[in-house]
């Protein structure tokens, strides 16, 4: 590598802190409000077509969603100002490691390996209404 | 001094995205801007230099070799010359892009370019970090070997990469006619971002549109369909490590798992999978379109 590139690279890196920083300080993200039943159901049936709900679970926070369709589990949380679904075996439910008043599932995916659910305070887990 | 266009361009992309940024705050301009979604686009860029520097000289070793068979004395300074590898090179440029969603062992290094949530003009410079060891520049050799010098292609190339800086936005809604009907615009760009099924896999454009409504790969953007922009399965998180490399691993386990299928794994369609439990883009869109028969 030369020095021009080098130096090229620095000032490179040092704007692209500099742009970071004002996206962080002037821009405006995407709107998007915390999710409760109904934007759930809309966010699965968008994301996954086809997948018949039998019962929805949110986090109280609104930032996470969970869905039972027959033997799968659906899966919503929010990264950035979007949202991440998929699709798993309602296995990872159960297989679910709890920690801090929040449930870790791993999921067998490269692309998003792990989703992250807040959890109301003394609530069973996994959630009666998507198990029973 | 080396006449590089994209380093010559590099101020004006800087100062493009200042200028979106600050507009959309002021509510003059439609853009949505995430911090750490910017931050992952901008670094990609970034890291993209550095592996072009580590891995270009393949693709220029490549090109030399190739030129040296060259058919025909093609002059830099004539001006018919520039007019035709502006549209020879438009259309590899076409055939690399086409290639690179069809085929998952190119799609591994270009989906990258289509993790982001968002479309401004930082996914512009989200770009790939493998492409070259992934040989993606094949489809630029033949212009070598017609006789084009190497250093003719480099440079359109690079006006190629700064002409699709500007069309990664939401700033501008459509065009003049003339210009939408032969010119890849903003709007037939965001349809090639969209992962709405209608949307997928079309609009492979570089600078011209031609070579989609050619070849039936051509899509309106439609109001009535708004564009919602990423990949059929979002990334977790913005880590740009992952992003770069989330394809060629999931690539990797599916060999390891099941070697037999090494073939459709590499050069299949991304999506295909020997049992059909997955789904390549052509099935989203069938099955789209059959929920859609069914609703009508």
């Amino acid at each position: 590598m030369t020095a021009a590139f080098l130096i090229q690279t620095i000032v490179s890196a040092l704007a692209v802190f500099a742009l970071v920083g004002l996206a962080a300080w002037l821009g405006r993200p995407k709107a998007s409000a915390p999710l409760d039943e109904a934007a759930a159901r809309r966010l699965f049936a968008e994301e996954l077509p086809g997948a018949d709900i039998d019962a929805v679970w949110i986090a109280p926070d609104g930032k996470s969603a969970l869905a039972r369709s027959g033997d799968a589990a659906l899966i919503a949380y929010r990264a950035g100002d979007g949202f991440v679904v998929r699709e798993a075996p309602l296995s990872v439910l159960s297989a679910a490691r709890l920690q801090d008043g929040r449930a870790l599932l791993s999921l067998d995916d490269v692309a998003a390996p792990r989703a992250v659910f807040a959890l109301p305070t003394g609530a069973p887990w996994p959630p009666r209404a998507l198990v029973s | 001094m080396k006449l590089d266009p994209v380093t010559l361009a590099t101020p004006f992309f800087i100062l493009a995205i200042v200028l979106e940024i600050v507009l959309a705050r002021l509510g003059k301009a439609k853009a949505a801007y995430e911090w750490r979604d910017v931050r992952t686009s901008l670094l990609m860029g970034l890291g993209s230099t550095v592996a072009g520097v580590l891995t270009g000289g393949i693709a220029v070793a490549a090109t030399l070799y190739v030129y040296r068979f060259h058919l025909f004395d093609i002059p830099m300074n004539a001006w018919w010359a520039w007019v035709l590898i502006f549209f020879l090179e438009d259309f590899a440029y076409y055939v690399f892009h086409r290639l690179s969603h069809e085929r998952r062992i190119w799609w591994a290094s270009h989906v990258n370019h289509h993790t982001s949530q968002h479309y401004n003009l930082t996914t512009a410079l989200r770009q790939t970090w493998t492409g070259g060891l992934a040989l993606t520049w094949l489809p630029w050799l033949p212009l070598a070997l017609i006789g084009f010098p190497p250093a003719m292609i480099a440079i359109e190339k690079g006006v190629s990469l700064v002409y699709q800086f500007w069309i990664h936005t939401e700033a501008i809604d459509r065009l003049p006619k003339p210009i939408e009907a032969v010119f890849n615009t903003p709007s037939h760009h965001r349809v090639h971002h969209a992962r709405n099924p209608r949307y997928l896999d079309k609009n492979y454009a570089g600078i011209l549109i031609i070579w989609d409504k050619l070849f039936g790969t051509f899509e309106p953007e439609r109001a009535e369909e708004p564009v919602r922009y990423g990949v059929v399965k979002n990334l977790g998180d913005f880590n740009i490590l992952r992003v770069s490399f989330h394809e060629w691993i999931a690539i990797g386990r599916d060999l390891l798992r099941d070697p037999r299928h090494a073939l459709g794994y590499l050069f299949g369609p991304p999506g295909w999978s020997p049992d059909g439990s997955r789904q390549t883009s052509a099935e989203i869109k069938a099955a789209w379109r059959r929920r859609t028969a069914e609703a009508s």
